[in-house]
């Protein structure tokens, strides 16, 4: 699972035990990275 | 019976008309303009491959506004379950634009280049691919050719003396296009007002029969005339379908 | 176009026409209704009590001696002799 930190924009792998941190700069809120797979979307 | 059709065009464009038709009856003029709406198929898009969006917009949103864009649909070229692929590539700051559409097919091109789609800013991006193919406004909107097709009875507007002298005078609203002393004059010429154009006389408004004034515009995918053409074709192939149903 | 007869009488056809709706069929019942030897002709796309029945069904009624089915025939090359002569009309025009 790749994330990306809230505060300094770092790319940041999460493990079973690291918690919910950023291990750069300690702030808890991380953001998800879009997945590169190709989304087919259905126009209606 | 025979038929004795006349036609004439008062405007001409192509992707605005307006023109008189007369000899129909009002059941085929009827099936001329629902045609015209929902018969004739049209190319847009309907599936997308999105590889990035990291545009504010989801890319359900972003693909709903695709399906939207016209694209121009020559006739007799494709058939119902052809699709016409289309990928587009815009890196913020920028708008991305109907034009910047690139079509695989070059007879198939969005019909108007400035359709916005989605404002990107520094550092989102939008990259997808689209499949295009063709299906009539029945089943979606986006596939309607023609976006404003209607008729009105044809009027004559004859002058039948003089109007009362101290008679308070009210407007007399007509609109469209009427037929006065042979000629086909706008409404709006007038201000759609008879009294301005006939001032202190009384007029007689008649419906003239089986004469009807059709107002066609397109979206861009063909032009008026080819649109009429492909709902004519579309009403008669229905026809001879159905001849040879009922000849077994 | 999906043709159903449920009704086939000497001078009555009832058929229903799959697939169409009132573009066709009023078109059709217009050219049915100036066709010689036709007494009543009528569609219907939703008949009561037909349990969600929306396919559009015609009905034609003819004089004595005339087959509605010839009729119907009689009809539909009718519609095509309406779009024949407008599409010349309109290509002279245009």
């Amino acid at each position: 699972m790749s994330y990306k930190c809230s505060r300094c924009k770092r790319d940041v792998t999460l493990d079973e035990y690291g918690g919910v941190r950023c291990p750069y700069c300690g702030h808890r809120v991380l953001l998800k990275e879009r997945s590169t797979d190709i989304k087919e979307v259905d126009v209606r | 019976m025979d038929e004795d059709y006349e036609v004439e065009f008062v405007e001409r464009g192509d992707r605005k008309a307006l023109f008189l038709v007369r000899g129909v009856t009002p059941a085929f003029a009827n099936g001329i303009r629902r045609t015209m709406i929902a018969d004739v198929p049209t190319l847009a898009i309907d599936e997308v491959r999105v590889i990035e969006n990291s545009s504010v917009m989801f890319d359900e949103q972003i693909a709903l506004r695709l399906g939207l864009v016209p694209l121009t649909t020559p006739p007799a070229e494709f058939d119902e379950d052809d699709v016409v692929t289309l990928s587009i590539d815009v890196a913020g700051p920028a708008t991305a634009y109907s034009g910047d559409l690139v079509s695989a097919d070059d007879m198939v091109q969005p019909a108007d280049q400035n359709v916005p789609i989605i404002e990107l800013k520094d550092g989102q991006r939008l990259e997808l691919e689209a499949d295009a193919v063709l299906e009539t406004g029945k089943a979606h909107a986006k596939h309607q050719g023609g976006v404003s097709v209607g008729y009105r009875h044809l009027q004559r507007v004859e002058v039948v003396g003089d109007a009362d002298e101290f008679e308070e005078s009210e407007p007399n609203i007509v609109r469209g296009v009427v037929e006065i002393d042979g000629e086909l004059v706008d409404t709006a010429e007038f201000d759609n007002d008879l009294t301005q154009k006939f001032p202190g006389k009384e007029v007689a408004v008649h419906d003239v029969e089986k004469a009807f004034v059709f107002h066609v515009e397109t979206d861009g995918s063909m032009t008026v005339e080819e649109l009429v053409n492909r709902a004519t074709d579309s009403i008669e192939s229905r026809a001879l379908e159905l001849e040879d149903a009922v000849s077994l | 176009m999906e043709l159903t007869v449920t009704e086939n009488l000497e001078q009555e056809l009832r058929v229903e026409i799959a697939g169409e709706d009132h573009t066709f069929m009023n078109v059709l019942k217009g050219a049915l209704l100036e066709t010689e030897g036709v007494a009543a002709a009528t569609y219907d796309v939703n008949p009561e009590q037909s349990g969600g029945q929306t396919e559009p069904i015609l009905t034609v009624k003819t004089e004595d001696g005339v087959d509605p089915i010839d009729a119907l025939k009689t009809a539909a090359q009718r519609v095509q002799e309406k779009t024949d002569a407008f599409r010349s009309a309109f290509e002279q025009a245009a």
